[in-house]
């Protein structure tokens, strides 16, 4: 393999790290590449792309919360060559951020959109009550597009890192809620790792859509926006609930239609009487040979 | 550079195991001098083959592999041929097809389907030892049927002590169970305990996929009467082992992986639990005031 086979190669065991697992894996590519110089300038975009797409939370400078780096959180800039920046429109601060050390940098005060400010708020509002009533220890960003105005993205994210007990797991949802066309349409990911002696995945993707009663869209901003996470929350619970329904059916059908506890007869093997049968059908059969000689 | 191997072995207990195949032959393109170490310490699926001979199915995998062939308990034939392929001494061929047998007959027991093989060779000690491998996949009838598969490999070595035989397992199983959902499927089975009304707008699509593998180890004392209780010993320490691999899969696979979800979002409202906490606490203040 050349040197872009070889990145190529360790981007893709980082992309594919569990939740928490991140650093754990790059240790071993480093280990396994062995050319340090190589790999910090080669797996940066993968990294970046890693970060991104699992909605890495981060500390925003001068705040006491934490907002997501992700896609709808980064500044399109139109100056090439500037260096990138995201957003946390909770704080109204837009930031550097490195995505080896997973810290914030130079932040600057953003001055909202005063159109889809108010509605962005609500929805931030909403969204947070929801948080601290059904995540454990959650983080989520709600961000307005700058392309579409009345478009708005809710991002919500849970992790919890066990690595002494062996698991991990991530929580990740994404709604985007499109007053131009009444529509909410989104997805729940959650990835669970549990790696105590073995590597087990939990693996699931549930996209859902759905169109916005009138009613909704026509109250308030901050009554349309409290029943929008209303409907998002009861759909997450739902969900959340209807696992229990398909781990049941895995279990009952799948698992049991692959193997057996017991066989049929309820009773371990004989194994003596296993060996015995063959034996007896081999002396049989070479009986019946004899037989007809 | 064992810890290379290190490495590459914790790397592989982290990734996907849905894509260990794939990264597998990664790992082999970055360092190919490490080829073998790998091949022997990673589990894979195994593949499905057909005996020529016989027409009957068997399982291929880093045990029954010489080159590009690979062996067939049925016919003991390489496939593509070999003419100069290992094989088990006659002594070892006769066990071995005996305990193709007595596996045969344990695969049908317990999972009603699905292939067996076992595969014997000569340890330069004067012991031998042996691979027993079963797989069974459920292939949905449609897209919303739950599919899996199960991959058991049961590795053995044994010692004759005079009338005892140790014995060491080490088994692998790699389980995997895909189940997809959809509004389709909700529709189609009525009330799915959904409250229709408030469901009624919402589309969805998703798929849930377990899956993995664990490895266990076991060292036991066996009597030895003749040759063939090495079959019966084994047949014994393998039952019991995938019994209780068995209940540990149910208990991470249904129980834990669950826990986890409940550990990150709670169905029931947490601000309330909180707030119910609190007033506890007033009222416990009240009382010893």
């Amino acid at each position: 393999m050349d040197a872009t086979e070889r990145i190529q190669a360790a981007s893709n065991f980082l992309l594919q790290s569990p939740p928490g697992e991140i650093n754990d894996v790059l240790n071993d590519v480093r280990n396994i590449i062995s050319d340090d110089d190589l790999l910090q300038e080669g797996v940066l975009p993968a990294l970046r792309e890693y970060n991104l797409a699992q909605f890495m939370t981060v500390d925003v400078p001068g705040t006491e919360h934490q907002s997501i780096v992700s896609e709808a959180a980064r500044i399109s800039s139109s100056e090439s060559g500037s260096e990138e920046r995201f957003l946390d429109p909770r704080s109204k601060t837009s930031f550097v951020f490195d995505h080896l050390s997973l810290e914030a940098s130079d932040p600057q005060t953003v001055e909202p959109s005063s159109e889809s400010e108010p509605f962005r708020l609500a929805l931030e509002t909403s969204t947070l009550t929801y948080l601290s009533a059904h995540f454990h220890d959650g983080v989520a960003s709600v961000f307005s597009t700058q392309e579409t105005p009345n478009r708005f993205v809710i991002q919500v994210v849970a992790n919890k890192y066990n690595p002494t007990n062996y698991w991990a797991g991530r929580w990740r949802s994404e709604y985007f809620v499109d007053l131009n066309e009444n529509k909410v349409s989104g997805k729940i990911l959650v990835n669970i790792h549990y790696y105590e002696q073995g590597n087990v995945q939990l693996a699931t993707t549930h996209e859902i859509s759905l169109a916005l009663p009138p009613a909704v869209v026509t109250s308030s901003p901050s009554s349309s926006a409290s029943k929008i996470i209303a409907l998002i929350g009861d759909e997450e619970g739902k969900y959340q609930i209807s696992l229990n329904d398909t781990y049941q059916e895995m279990g009952e059908k799948t698992f049991k239609g692959l193997r057996r506890a017991l066989p049929m007869t309820r009773q371990k093997i004989d194994w003596d009487k296993v060996l015995g049968y063959k034996l007896g059908a081999e002396l049989s059969s070479s009986k019946g040979v004899f037989g007809n000689s | 550079m064992a810890d290379l191997v290190d490495s590459m072995l914790d790397l592989m207990r982290r990734l996907p195991p849905t894509r260990t195949e794939e990264n597998v032959a990664a790992l082999i393109g970055i360092c190919p001098d490490y080829a073998d170490d790998l091949l022997g310490s990673v589990d894979q699926p195994l593949q499905l083959r057909t005996d020529r001979a016989t027409g009957r199915e068997y399982l291929a995998c880093d045990y029954n592999r010489d080159g590009e062939s690979y062996r067939s308990p049925w016919s003991n034939e390489y496939d593509p041929p070999l003419d100069d392929g290992t094989v088990p001494t006659p002594k070892l061929r006769k066990l071995e097809i005996t305990a193709n047998e007595a596996f045969d007959t344990y695969r049908e027991m317990y999972y009603e389907g699905g292939v067996s093989s076992v595969y014997l060779w000569d340890l330069d000690d004067g012991g031998f030892a042996g691979v027993v491998l079963l797989k069974k996949i459920m292939t949905p009838m449609s897209p919303y049927e739950p599919s899996g598969s199960w991959d058991s490999i049961h590795v053995f070595e044994t010692a004759e002590r005079g009338r005892q035989a140790h014995y060491k397992l080490t088994s692998t199983i790699m389980l995997q169970l895909v189940t997809r959902r959809g509004s389709e499927r909700d529709g189609a089975e009525g009330d799915r305990k959904h409250d229709k009304k408030d469901s009624e707008g919402w589309k969805r699509e998703g798929e849930v996929s377990l899956s993995g593998s664990m490895t266990r180890q076991t060292e036991q004392d066996w009597p030895l009467q003749d040759s063939s209780s090495h079959i019966t010993n084994t047949g014994k320490m393998i039952e019991e082992m995938e019994i209780k691999m068995r209940n540990l899969l149910q208990e991470v696979y249904f129980g834990k992986t669950r826990d986890i979800v409940y550990d990150l979002r709670s169905v029931d409202d947490l601000e309330k639990a909180r707030r119910q906490r609190e007033l506890q606490k007033e009222l416990v203040g009240f009382i010893k005031r």
